[in-house]
């Protein structure tokens, strides 16, 4: 396990990726080094409003340039104020945080299920592995969200040079439907041989992806979300059932679970 | 000169008066991936029963001004699991250790305290009789003098060294159940456990913890706990006080202090810094010696009140 620790960083680029979805990238952040996809940062915004941090998925680092990105969704007073923040300003990251996901095989092809601001993470993820040597081509990234606007940045993921392809309910981009339904085609077309799946979004799919995995046992990794107090894992706060009884911390016995883990 | 941070209580020396609150750090192995645990005055333990516990369903937490509602449920591994797998790495941390036990039934008690009495590494136990959260959590034990007189008199018969009852602030005088703890035969008290607390979802008109309600905690309680400390430093009750709610810097632990605490426990602080003890000790021993005192034991009950 990596040990965290709080570092003081600040606010060096902030973008807006549309409608309320924001783009935060920190820097000099002294632990970029120890950063794996699949990590998140627990952020303190010092706020009697918001007495709490609050866990973002790591979205990307430089190690160059000791960055760190993150990506969400304004949702409520944390991830509000959160947005309001600009250039220049201080934020107390603990971190790095978590199990990060394991690195599929390099005979192996993945399947990334990204659903919603279940992205960043899995961003991560496939920008590490193409950095790491391994084929872009090897790499279907599917992509999905409510409509065109809530599919982020997708010149980033096509520039990795990975598969991808976006799904949304509307239409309004690629392909029209749930995005389990294309994995699912997808899975059924190539053959389950060396297939690996890593997914993070909404519960339902999620589920989905869990039933997916299951249904034609190929093994992978969800990431999952849980209000969280502490991140560290003294707090016991953040649980989730597990399938064969009990619960697990999300913070520090996840968020990455291997598919099949959690009773979703 | 470097101010002496050493306080007593029942005879334990501890180096310094900052210990963890029980619930907020498990067993202490998360925490001494943060900083080594000898810094701490005291590592308290999770509430320990009979059998383990899983705990209540997700969500147990819910965001409060300057605070938070929790239900956790007295999740833990239980007295077995805790004796063979805990203790191992509670025995090798240089610092005091204490241990918080829960029960439903008074038995339950005496069995977990004759069992941790035989683990000589156990410096202290804990009485949680003042669980908000489980039906059989303490509360009960912890809200009446009488059956607080009568468990903590239960448990000193089989643990020989010293006891400290964790109260309840959930009642309508603090003072008369610390003398009850005092009577029992109680070396200290804790003071206070969570105040029971709700919070309910305007959409979905569900309230936010599925235990329906919980212990409120955090900044939000610590003028009602450092009350409490005082009106019990200012009552008949002679044991020393353990001050616990809402602390968050050394200058909390100075204002417990002063109130009359002996020591201090730091809880739902560790969620937001959980390297916050290591700085109080500091704090602490910086503030003394601005103020030109040799001791922290100088701050206890110093409180200037007015109209006496």
């Amino acid at each position: 396990m990596t040990k965290p620790t709080c570092e003081d960083t600040f606010v060096i680029k902030k973008r807006n990726l549309g409608n309320d979805y924001y783009s935060l990238t920190f820097a000099p952040y002294p632990r970029v080094e120890a950063c794996r996809p699949g990590h998140f940062v627990h952020i303190l915004l010092a706020s009697t409003d918001v007495p709490f941090r609050r866990a973002f998925s790591i979205a990307g680092t430089d190690p160059e340039n000791q960055t760190l990105e993150i990506i969400f969704k304004v949702f409520g007073r944390g991830t509000r104020l959160l947005s309001s923040l600009v250039k220049g300003d201080t934020v107390n990251l603990l971190g790095p945080l978590g199990v990060p996901f394991r690195l599929p095989g390099r005979n192996q092809r993945t399947i990334i299920v990204a659903g919603g601001i279940g992205y960043p993470p899995l961003l991560y993820l496939a920008v590490e592995m193409v950095r790491r040597g391994y084929t872009p081509g090897s790499i279907e990234f599917f992509y999905g969200g409510r409509s065109a606007a809530d599919i982020l940045d997708s010149r980033r993921i096509k520039r990795l040079g990975v598969n991808f392809h976006p799904v949304t309910e509307d239409g309004s981009l690629g392909q029209k439907g749930l995005i389990t339904e294309p994995v699912e085609r997808f899975i059924l077309d190539s053959g389950t041989a060396g297939l690996r799946i890593y997914g993070c979004g909404p519960e339902g799919m999620l589920k989905a992806t869990d039933g997916l995995g299951l249904k034609y046992g190929i093994p992978g990794q969800i990431s999952v979300e849980a209000p969280m107090p502490c991140g560290t894992g003294i707090c016991l706060g953040c649980v989730v059932p597990l399938v064969k009884g009990g619960y697990a911390r999300v913070c520090c016995d996840g968020p990455v679970f291997a598919l099949g883990e959690i009773a979703l | 000169m470097t101010p002496d941070l050493k306080v007593t209580i029942a005879g334990v020396e501890f180096a310094n008066p900052i210990m963890t609150a029980s619930g907020c750090c498990g067993y202490g192995e998360e925490l001494a991936q943060i900083f080594p645990l000898s810094r701490l005055g005291a590592l308290v333990t999770k509430s320990i029963t009979r059998h383990p516990r899983l705990g209540h369903p997700p969500p147990r937490t819910a965001e409060t001004a300057s605070g938070m509602l929790n239900a956790i449920g007295l999740a833990n591994v239980g007295i077995d699991a805790f004796l063979a797998d805990k203790i191992p790495f509670l025995t090798k941390q240089k610092t005091r250790i204490i241990v918080n036990v829960a029960g439903s039934k008074l038995t339950e008690y005496v069995e977990i305290c004759a069992r941790l009495n035989e683990c000589e590494r156990v410096d202290m136990i804990e009485l949680n009789i003042s669980c908000p959260n489980v039906d059989e959590g303490g509360m009960e034990f912890g809200s009446d003098p009488m059956m607080t007189e009568k468990s903590v008199a239960a448990v000193r018969k089989v643990f020989s060294r010293p006891v400290i009852a964790k109260l309840s602030p959930n009642v309508t005088s603090i003072a008369q159940i610390a003398l009850a703890a005092e009577q029992g035969g109680a070396d200290a008290v804790s003071i206070i456990n969570s105040l029971v607390g709700t919070s309910v979802d305007i959409e979905t008109w569900r309230p936010k913890l599925t235990n329906n309600k919980g212990g409120l905690t955090g900044p939000a309680i610590k003028p009602v706990a450092l009350a409490m400390v005082e009106a019990v430093h200012a009552s008949r009750c002679r044991l020393p006080i353990i001050g616990v709610g809402g602390i968050a810097d050394y200058r909390d632990v100075v204002e417990f202090m002063l109130c009359g605490a002996t020591a201090v426990q730091v809880g739902t602080s560790l969620f937001v810094d959980p390297s916050g003890p290591v700085k109080m000790v500091k704090g602490l021993s910086a503030y003394l010696k601005k103020k030109k005192l040799g001791a922290a034991s100088d701050l206890i009950g110093k409180v200037r009140k007015y109209g006496t």
